[in-house]
Formats: C-alpha cells, sequence, structure tokens
C-alpha cells in the first residue's frame, strides 16, 4: 500500500527543519545503526549543514544494544555530549523498545520503528509523535542486503526516515555514494514507498520538541560530589549482552560415516590412545565382528573420508584396527537376555559371521550353516594367504564362535529343508553370498587352461595349484588382482592383467594394485578379450581395443569394443568378471521384497544379509549389512515393527569438513606407513607380505574430528576466562560468557557450535 | 581545500598521508602501525593509503610499532604511528627512547582508560602517563583542530631548535570516533607547510649506535639541552601558528584557549573536550550574570606556564577538571597548574569524565556551585558523570 503523500514533497526538505537538531539510533551490535547516524550525517551535510556524529559504543560484539548519535546545525557543533533529547528517533530493533529508548523524546518528536506489524497495530501508541512504522527487515532480505542470519537495515530504513522528513528520495544518491553503499538505493526506495505514516494527536501536532509539556526529562542525575564514594559498583554480568552463547557438542566423523561395517572409528582410535588395545577393542568389536580381517582386506572409505587427507595424509585407520585385533585378546562377553530367540543362519561368510557374532553377543541361541568344511566364505576360500593368512581369519572366526554359535558345516540345505526352517526358529537370515561366476560368452572360453578365478583361488588356497609359462588374467576388481598376485607365488613366469577400462577405474583396492606391479604384474589396459585360440590348451588371447563411450547413468563412460585386434600368446587364463546374482535356492513360494522373504502377503521372519541382498561386493559392507539385518530382525520380533534394514549408521548429520579443522593446531607429521616384504622373497611365497604397523603411534594422528578430546584450546582462547574444566568437560560461565565465539572459532577439531540464546537467556538491557 | 565528512581518527590518519607524501623529494615517510580500541581506526585508515616514497609497516606490538619509527626517523624519514591505553603502556618504553633520541616521531592518540578492569573508554591517564620524559603533548577539542594539529605537530617536531617527538591526543569515541566536517587543505599546501625532514643526526654512511652510555657530565648536558628545547618549543609553536594561518588560511588553536576569561571572577580549566562543554557552561552562568570563563590547555608539553599565570592573574576562583587522576595526589593538570595562580585564590581540583563518563554542563554547574562558597582548597574531589 502506498502513502497519498507526494514523493517529491520539498525541494530539500530543509523548510521544515528545526535547527539544531538531534537525532538518536538504536539498535542492536551489527545491525549497522553507527553507519545508519553516519549516512543521516551525510544527507545533511548535502544540504551544506554542519553535523557530527557519533556512535555509544558498548561492547564490540553482535547483539549488544547500542546508540549512535548525530547533531545538525547551521553552525559548527560544540556539543560533545550524547543525545539525550532526540528531536528524531529511529528504532532497528522492535524488541528494544521501552522507556529506556523512548526517554527523552518529546510530544511532537519524530520517531521511526523498523517493524514487522502494520501501523493499525500501534493504535493508542505514541500518538504524540509523528510515527513512522517500516518493516525494513524484510525489505533490506528481499534485497539481499546482510547475509541470511545477519541483514543489514541501515541502508534500507533511511528510505523511510527521508519521506518522514519530507526530503526527496535523490537527497540519498550521494549520502549513499559517499558510503560506498550506493547498492542500497534499490532498497531505501522500496522502505520509500512502503513506510507507514501517522502524524501526531492534533493537540500535540503543534508542540516543538523542545520545552513540550508533557515532555518529561529523563537525563541521568547528577550526583553531589560527596555521594558515590561509599557506592560499590553493581556487578556487570557480560554475559547478559550476547545473544550467541558457545556449547560443547558431538558432530559427525567424516570416517564413521564412511564405515559400510559403522565402526566407531573415531572412537577406537581415541581408545587406542588413551588407554591402550584392550580397550580400543572393546569399542571396535561393538560393531565388528571381524576386526584382524577387515584390519588387512578392508577397502578403507574411512581413509578417503579422513580429514588429515586435506593437511599431511590420511590416518592409517586400516593398519591401526589391525594393531588393535592383533595385539588384544579382548572378547566382550555374551549377555543375557530375558527373552532369548533362536535364529539360524545361513552362510559362514562374513555377513552370516556378523550377523550370528551380534545375535550370539545378545545371549539369542544361534544356529549357523555353512555348505563348505569350514567358515569364512570367501574368506576362507577366496581372498590368498598373503593378504589372509588362515590363522588370521581362525582367531576371529573363533571369536565369534565361542559366544556359543552352534556351527554346522558340510550343511547345503535343499529347498525343501530351507522352507522348513522359519517354522523351528524365530527368525532366518539367508547370507549366502553371490552366485556363480560370470563368463565372457566368447569364442574359445571352453578350452582347457581358460580357467575361473574363484576356482584357482580356492585351490591355491588349499595348496594344491602349481603353474607355469605365461598367465593372463580379465578383470579389474580385487578379485582379478588377487588371481594375478596369486599366479605369481605358484609359479607364473608372467602375469598380465588385461582390463577394459583405465588404472583409475578399476574397482580393485588402490594398494592392491600398486602391491600386484610392485610384484610383477603387467597391467594391459582399454583391452577386452574377444577369442581364446589354442590346439587342445589355450595358447593366445585375441584382446580387442576398448574405447571410452558416453557416460551411463551414473556417469561412468561405458568401454566400447572397436575392431582393432591384437594376439597376446598365453599357457593359462584365470576370468575374474565378478559374480551373478544369489543362486536361485529358495523355495517356490518365497519371494523377495526389500530384503525379506514374503509368501504371497505374509512377510516370513526370514530376512536376505550381505552380498545375497545387496552385491554391494567388499567384506567390510557384508560385516555391516550383516549386523544391521540381524538387529532388524531381532527389532521385529521384539516389537512387531518392521522398520527395514538401514543401509548405513549415518544419522543424516553432516560430518566435519576439512574446513572445519584447525589445521594451525597441528603439527605436521606424515602418516605410519605398513611394513612390507620385499617382491623378492614375495614371489614363492604365501607369507603375509604386509607386516603392518610397527607401534600404535599412528593413532596419535588421529584429529578426533567432531569430538572433545579435552585439549584445553577452548579454555586457552577464551579471552575472558570463563571456561573451567569440571567434571569430564568443560564448564562455561553463561554470566560472563560475551559470546564472542573465539573458543568455537579456535576449537581444533569442531567438537562446539554457536547457538541462539532464547529470549529468556538475553537480555535486553540497555 | 575541500570539506570532508571524517572521523578525527580518519582525520589524523590523512593528516599524517599528506605530511608523508609531502616529504616525497626528501627521505620519504614510514610508519610502523599496531591496533588497538579506539585508535584501531587510524591505523586501519593509514594501511589503506596509497604514499608515495612511504610504507606502512604492520608489527606484531606497539613496543615494535615506535621501534619501526624510531628506525625510519634515525634514517631521516617522517614518521608516525597510532595507539591508545595500554598499547601506550607497552609503546611507553621506545617513545621514551624516541624522546631521547630527540627523533621528531608523531604519534595520534586516542586517550583511552588503562585497564585493567578493560573498559575502552575515555581519560587522558594513558598519554599523561608520558608527561616527563621529552615528549611534546597537544590535547585536542574537535575534529578540525585534531587534524590542524597533526599537521603542525610534524613541523614542530622536526624543527631543528626543537627535534623530539610529538603526541597529538584526542579522548577515545568522543572524538576519535565521532564523524564530523574537516577542511582538508590540498598536497600542494601541506608542502609548502611542511619542509623536507631533516633529521641533524640521521644514521649515514657510516654506520653507528645510537644511545651509547651517557656518563653523568653528558647525561646533565643532554638534559638540559632537551629542556632548553622544550622550552623554546613554545615560541617555535607561535611562530608556526603564523605560519599555517598565512597558507591555509585558518588560525591554528592557541598553547592555551581562553574563553570570555578576560574580565571572570572564576576560571574552569580543563583539557581536550570537557572544555567545549565548560564553554557551553560559561555562556549559560554569564546569561545568568555570573562572571565566570574558561581556559583550555592545548599544549599541555610544553606547558605555557607564563599565559596560564597571565589569565590567572586576579582571578578569585579556580575549578580544574582533570579527566584523569593521579592516584595519591590528585588531578594531573590541576598538580601542574596550581602554582601558577595568585596567592588566595582557591584552586579546587575536580575529577570527571573517569573511564568515559559523559561530563555534561549540568556537572560543570555543581563543580562551580561547590567551588563558590570555599575559602580554601579541599581534597580533589571526584564526580561520577555515567
Amino acid at each position: 500500500m502506498k502513502n497519498d503523500l507526494p514523493r517529491e514533497a520539498s525541494a530539500s526538505g530543509l523548510e521544515n527543519l528545526s535547527l539544531p537538531l538531534e537525532v538518536r539510533v538504536h539498535g542492536r551490535g551489527g545491525q549497522g545503526g553507527v553507519t545508519c547516524a553516519k549516512l543521516i550525517a551525510s544527507l545533511y551535510t548535502q544540504m551544506g549543514l554542519h553535523v557530527q556524529t557519533f556512535g555509544d559504543y558498548g561492547s564490540e560484539r553482535s547483539g549488544a544494544p547500542i546508540q549512535a548519535f548525530t547533531r545538525v546545525d547551521r553552525q559548527p557543533i560544540s556539543n560533545r555530549n550524547k543525545v539525550y533529547q532526540p528531536d528524531h528517533l529511529i528504532v532497528l530493533d522492535e524488541a528494544l523498545m521501552g522507556p529506556q529508548v523512548l526517554s527523552g523524546t518529546a510530544a511532537g518528536a519524530l520517531l521511526l520503528l523498523n517493524t514487522r506489524s502494520r501501523l493499525d497495530a500501534f493504535a493508542g501508541q505514541f500518538e504524540d509523535y509523528r510515527f513512522g512504522a517500516i518493516d525494513a527487515t524484510a525489505i533490506a532480505r528481499e534485497h539481499g542486503i546482510g547475509s541470511s542470519s545477519v541483514v543489514i537495515i541501515n541502508t534500507t530504513i533511511l528510505g523511510a526516515y527521508a519521506r518522514l522528513l519530507g526530503v526527496p528520495l535523490s537527497a540519498l544518491e550521494k549520502a549513499y555514494a559517499s558510503l560506498g553503499l550506493s547498492g542500497d538505493l534499490a532498497a531505501a526506495e522500496h522502505a520509500y514507498d512502503q513506510v507507514q505514516i501517522r502524524d501526531p494527536r492534533p493537540e500535540t501536532a503543534g508542540a516543538t520538541a523542545r520545552g513540550a509539556t508533557t515532555w518529561q526529562p529523563v537525563l541521568p542525575p547528577v550526583l553531589p560530589l560527596t555521594e558515590h564514594h561509599t557506592d560499590l559498583p553493581a556487578t556487570l554480568k557480560t554475559g547478559t549482552w550476547s545473544t550467541q552463547a558457545p556449547r560443547y557438542r558431538e558432530h559427525a566423523a567424516p570416517c564413521n560415516q564412511a564405515c559400510p561395517a559403522g565402526n566407531d572409528i573415531r572412537g577406537f582410535i581415541q581408545a587406542l590412545k588413551n588407554e591402550g588395545a584392550d580397550a580400543a577393542a572393546r569399542v571396535l568389536l561393538r560393531t565388528q565382528a571381524l576386526p584382524s580381517v577387515c584390519g588387512r582386506v578392508c577397502p578403507a572409505p574411512c581413509m578417503q573420508g579422513c580429514n588429515r587427507e586435506a593437511f599431511d595424509g590420511a590416518v592409517n585407520i586400516r593398519s591401526l584396527e589391525r594393531w588393535i585385533a592383533d595385539h588384544s585378546d579382548v572378547t566382550l562377553e555374551r549377555q543375557s537376555t530375558d527373552t532369548p530367540r533362536r535364529f539360524a543362519v545361513i552362510g559362514g561368510g562374513p555377513a552370516g559371521l556378523s550377523a550370528s557374532y551380534q545375535l550370539a553377543r545378545r545371549g539369542h541361541a544361534v544356529t549357523l550353516y555353512d555348505a563348505g568344511p569350514g567358515l569364512g566364505g570367501v574368506l576362507r576360500n577366496g581372498i590368498p594367504a598373503y593378504r589372509l593368512p588362515p590363522d588370521v581369519l581362525q582367531r576371529d572366526v573363533d571369536r565369534i564362535v565361542s559366544l556359543g554359535v552352534d556351527t554346522r558345516l558340510n550343511a547345503r540345505l535343499d529347498r525343501d529343508a530351507l522352507a522348513r526352517l522359519p517354522d523351528e526358529v524365530d527368525a532366518l537370515l539367508l547370507c549366502t553370498g553371490l552366485g556363480p561366476a560370470l563368463k565372457l560368452g566368447v569364442e574359445g572360453e571352453t578350452l582347457p587352461g581358460v580357467e575361473q578365478g574363484l576356482d584357482f583361488l580356492d585351490q591355491a588356497k588349499q595348496g594344491q595349484v602349481t603353474l607355469q609359462g605365461r598367465v593372463v588374467v580379465v578383470g579389474g576388481g580385487n578379485t582379478a588382482i588377487d588371481c594375478a598376485r596369486t599366479a605369481l607365488r605358484c609359479g607364473a613366469t608372467s602375469v598380465k592383467l588385461v582390463y577394459r577400462r583405465s588404472r583409475e577405474e578399476m574397482p580393485a583396492i588402490a594398494e592392491e594394485i600398486d602391491a600386484a606391479e610392485f610384484e610383477g604384474v603387467r597391467l594391459v589396459l582399454q583391452r577386452q578379450p574377444v577369442a581364446f585360440t589354442g590346439n587342445g590348451n589355450v595358447s593366445a588371447v585375441v584382446l580387442a581395443e576398448v574405447e571410452p563411450g558416453a557416460p551411463d547413468a551414473s556417469g561412468r563412460r561405458q568401454p566400447v569394443v572397436s575392431s582393432r585386434t591384437s594376439t597376446l600368446d598365453c599357457d593359462t587364463v584365470l576370468l575374474a568378471l565378478g559374480q551373478g546374482a544369489m543362486a536361485d535356492v529358495l523355495p517356490d513360494d518365497w519371494q523377495i521384497r526389500n530384503g525379506r522373504v514374503w509368501r504371497g502377503d505374509a512377510a516370513l521372519p526370514v530376512w536376505l544379509a550381505g552380498d545375497c541382498a545387496n552385491g554391494d561386493g567388499t567384506v567390510t559392507h557384508a560385516i555391516g549389512n550383516g549386523r544391521r539385518t540381524a538387529l532388524a530382525a531381532l527389532s521385529w520380533l521384539e516389537s512387531g515393527l518392521d522398520g527395514g534394514v538401514p543401509t548405513g549408521d549415518k544419522n543424516g548429520e553432516n560430518p566435519v569438513a576439512p574446513g572445519q579443522i584447525r589445521f594451525s593446531h597441528f603439527d605436521v607429521a606424515p602418516p605410519h606407513r605398513d611394513k612390507e616384504s620385499p617382491p623378492s622373497v614375495r614371489r614363492n611365497s604365501f607369507d603375509e607380505c604386509n607386516h603392518g604397523l610397527a607401534g600404535p603411534e599412528e593413532a596419535e594422528r588421529c584429529f578426533s574430528c567432531g569430538q572433545c578430546t579435552h585439549c584445553d584450546t577452548c579454555l586457552i582462547y577464551c579471552p575472558e576466562g570463563v571456561i573451567a574444566r569440571a567434571g569430564d568437560g568443560y564448564r562455561i560461565d553463561a554470566d560472563y560468557c560475551k559470546g564472542c565465539g573465539m573458543c568455537v572459532a579456535e576449537c581444533p577439531r569442531s567438537a562446539m557450535e554457536m547457538h541462539e540464546k532464547n529470549k529468556q537467556e538475553v537480555s535486553s538491557c540497555l | 581545500m575541500s570539506l570532508k565528512l571524517l572521523s578525527a581518527n580518519h582525520g589524523a590518519g590523512l593528516a599524517a598521508t599528506l605530511a608523508g607524501r609531502a616529504n616525497r623529494t626528501g627521505r620519504g615517510f614510514c610508519s610502523g602501525v599496531y591496533p588497538i580500541t579506539p585508535s584501531t581506526e587510524c591505523m586501519e585508515y593509514l594501511c589503506l593509503q596509497e604514499i608515495e616514497k612511504g610504507r606502512v609497516v604492520k608489527v606484531e606490538s606497539e613496543h615494535s610499532a615506535m621501534a619501526v619509527c624510531i628506525g625510519a626517523a634515525a634514517a631521516g624519514a617522517r614518521s608516525f604511528t597510532t595507539t591508545s591505553s595500554n598499547g601506550l603502556a607497552y609503546m611507553a618504553e621506545n617513545c621514551i627512547a624516541a624522546a631521547y633520541l630527540r627523533l621528531p616521531v608523531v604519534m595520534a592518540v586516542a586517550n583511552r582508560t588503562i585497564g585493567p578492569p578493560w573498559n575502552i573508554w575515555a581519560d587522558h591517564g594513558d598519554a599523561l602517563m608520558l608527561r616527563d620524559h621529552g615528549l611534546i603533548q597537544f590535547y585536542c577539542a574537535d575534529n578540525q583542530e585534531l587534524f590542524d594539529t597533526v599537521l603542525a605537530a610534524f613541523r614542530l617536531a622536526e624543527d631543528p631548535a626543537v627535534m623530539m617527538p610529538a603526541m597529538v591526543c584526542m579522548e577515545g569515541f568522543i572524538l576519535s570516533h565521532t564523524v564530523a566536517q574537516i577542511d582538508v587543505p590540498d598536497q600542494a599546501l601541506v608542502d609548502a607547510f611542511l619542509p623536507t625532514t631533516t633529521v641533524p643526526h640521521r644514521l649515514g654512511e657510516a654506520p653507528h649506535a645510537l644511545g651509547q652510555i651517557d656518563l653523568p657530565h653528558q647525561t646533565e648536558m643532554h638534559r638540559h639541552q632537551h629542556l632548553s628545547a622544550m622550552n623554546g618549543a613554545a615560541r617555535v609553536y607561535a611562530g608556526i601558528q603564523d605560519e599555517f594561518e598565512h597558507i591555509f588560511g585558518r588560525r591554528l588553536g592557541d598553547a592555551v584557549v581562553p574563553y570570555r576569561a578576560d574580565d571572570a571572577e572564576t576560571l574552569i580549566v580543563s583539557m581536550g573536550t570537557i572544555g567545549a562543554t565548560a564553554e557551553r557552561v560559561v555562556d549559560q552562568l554569564r546569561a545568568q550574570g555570573q562572571k565566570v570563563g574558561a581556559l583550555r590547555v592545548r599544549l599541555f608539553r610544553p606547558l605555557p606556564s607564563e599565559a596560564i599565570r597571565a589569565w590567572f592573574a586576579g582571578k578569585q576562583r579556580i575549578a580544574v577538571i582533570d579527566r584523569d587522576v593521579s592516584l595519591g595526589f590528585g588531578g594531573v593538570l590541576w598538580g601542574e597548574v596550581n602554582s601558577l595562580a595568585d596567592p588566595g585564590t582557591v584552586v579546587q581540583s575536580y575529577l570527571a569524565g573517569l573511564g568515559g563518563g559523559d561530563v555534561r554542563p549540568e556537572h560543570i554547574v555543581n563543580m562551580l556551585a561547590d567551588l563558590q562558597p570555599r575559602k580554601n582548597a579541599g581534597h580533589p574531589a571526584m564526580m561520577e558523570a555515567a
């Protein structure tokens, strides 16, 4: 709604001006009140008048009430006092409004209020003043002045002031230009148009500001000379000035967020650092059934997420996990439960072991079936001994079994047996992994000498393989690398690994690719076998060149096989092309929906876990999914609610980013590397070739992102000295905390945050 | 000349900049700076200026800021710095060194209460701490006066007969942060007013140490020279006033600024902006028929004793208002001028506006009401002015 007043009320605005003029601005630190008074001074300077403007600075912090003053006169101004009886009063923050703000403001004065309310909301209020109401905050926000949290309204509200004065908008232009604020003129014009104005009541309309009958002098008293000596000054609680306050708050660590198993990585590293391997193991074993395994074969997405990577190299988390597993024989005790349940778990791979572990340690009865002669699944028959020695795997398996897991080996359950199981137990978890290995489907694939890599690895693990001559491995995943490195150890003269994409696109763990090349494996990239040839035995593979094609839905470029081919002589080919979906072993009337088995419309107490549920393909994912599925099944049994199986343990919070870490508080210390055997001793040996860390010192490098380590930085940096150690943490004296935020800014690990104080906490004292 | 809307802090920074540029044909300009409220704006302003043959060096402390100025002045450059309060206290050792090395460094001091407890507001106690060690001290009452005095301070400090540092003081916030019009001269006029800096004892090609050991008789001689130069500075200043007026067309304030003091029976003596308030009180009381006048001491070191003595002659009562307190004594200004009055004149010390309190006309009226019935001066009286 626009007012009826003409926009160009007078040429200069001087006609109605009574000099000397005193203006007082009330606001809060950060709102721009002092600049507002300067702009007013600049406005009057354009009219050829003498001005004087200054702020009544309190504490230099946002939110504290401030005043600013402007005097205007035809002659130089010698009054050096604050403005106690303003002719014009501008209030930037409606919450400040009260007797103290109005003090000394006589009837007939001009009052301009920044308010969300419309003029008619002030019926019966401020009737002695020429009153203007404007929502300058909304206008400034609309024009993007300030930030989303702090809107700066000084330039906006002056448009309304000009309108109230009756001066043309053009008078503001020079004033704004003089302070470099011309960009805000549009907002001022907006306010000029929008301000709602009400004239004073007729009986006060004629009164001048000074000497009006309704004027109540409210100057501070002048004390007699003798009085003050005995007065003890009142305590000044500077905490009442702040609108924000710091607090300690744990934030998510990127390593924890990245861990597919849901391990509390920050927690176990800090426990290792502060209390040793046993304490760390107790943290780790809450979520991790197979720490010795993961400490060796995990692709460690935690290390990719580690904030230290942006500083001096990621913490060697995987090897710290290994160090803990290798140096502690702690086992979490089996708990007792009032409602023991019976579970059957099918498949003794990582997912089945993890699920069994979590259920057994909570006191439930678990029967674990595996078709093979031992537990471990792919850990036992797929991952070579030089990466995962059998005794290491056995240590983790023994810990799980020792919790009372009833193990049935060589137990391949047919459809009928499976169909009966749900009636015999409270819940059934299927952890049968992936299906059979994939084939290329090209000519010559059935020639002797062309073998599946998984079969090869299984036989090699049993010590049943010797190789001779040239070996070609096809594939780019961890199985392919395992095949290549195992082939070298089995006597191959040379090993070449053929992959259809680039090295960077290989799904295998980067360190494993490095190790393979270090040991002598040659990579043949951007090549795809299109045929195998040979008389009797395979003797060559025909490779077509592959070009990167158009990106698919995930953004990954699809390989395009060209017609350009070459031939690579070989004696053995190992295919490591991945595995298909779970074999069709379920009873005919079972259907899988959302990781659970249904018969018709009835949900059976049967869940799928691990690779057979989601095909994520790493040991760590399977461990995490096995645990979460077990807990989801348990929750369903206890509450009857099917909340589904969560895909991770993330709580939706963004983890601490490198920019939130104060690197300057840390010394540069490169990561401790694992000790490795030289290639000369690796070639014909299945002995473990990575020997892990020499000690636990790597734990010292952990930033402990988002979690307080009681480092005292907050206490040291607090300029007010109001932070003290208390109990297991710190206490902040709210009476004297100014809310400067220095402790939060200086916290090395983002374990603190600022929060807006609520209205009860914020004093509106002046 | 052009009218510019500037805070006193920025005015001081601009005056130093113009003075710095004026020495471009000489050994240039160099300023060491370190921030402290309320003088920070002055150093910030200086840091943003392009000064031909000039450099502003940001250092890690006030002590080092003055050390830069000492080095610069000792090498013959024009030099300037600014500070406040405990910053000045920390700088003090080197301020004194600059003085006894007779180096013409100019400082703008935004007066602030010395802490702890911390108080950011005005109090003259910081600058007065340095009154006895050979630095010239001015106290100003408005933006234009501050700007003009900084320019004049370079001329005075660098005068061969003076050759010592000069402090130009303004009350923190009350003046330092107050924005008002300043008449800013063109560079050519400043060039005309400020000759090229010449430090006779500046470090030349042959390396040597400054300020090596003085034996007693040498110290006596050095103190005597310094004292003579101080005493002569007031006369030199009078000459600078004339030249300033000749070049800029306005009169630079006197060492002591009287206001309706000729026929006054009662005088209000003060420094800085309280002097401006005292003049408003004089007008108010004169209108009521009271014979009151005011005296504002602008040049505190060297103290213009003779001028003050002349203005005191024949007065019945003198109220000396200090925005400072020498603990165990009373107002510092009062202590300085007490002995300059006739025997029998009541010279009473009033302490007001300590820690930045707003001294209003009513306060001064109350002081005079207290003074009027006194037959003798009493203990220093403190008045609370929140």
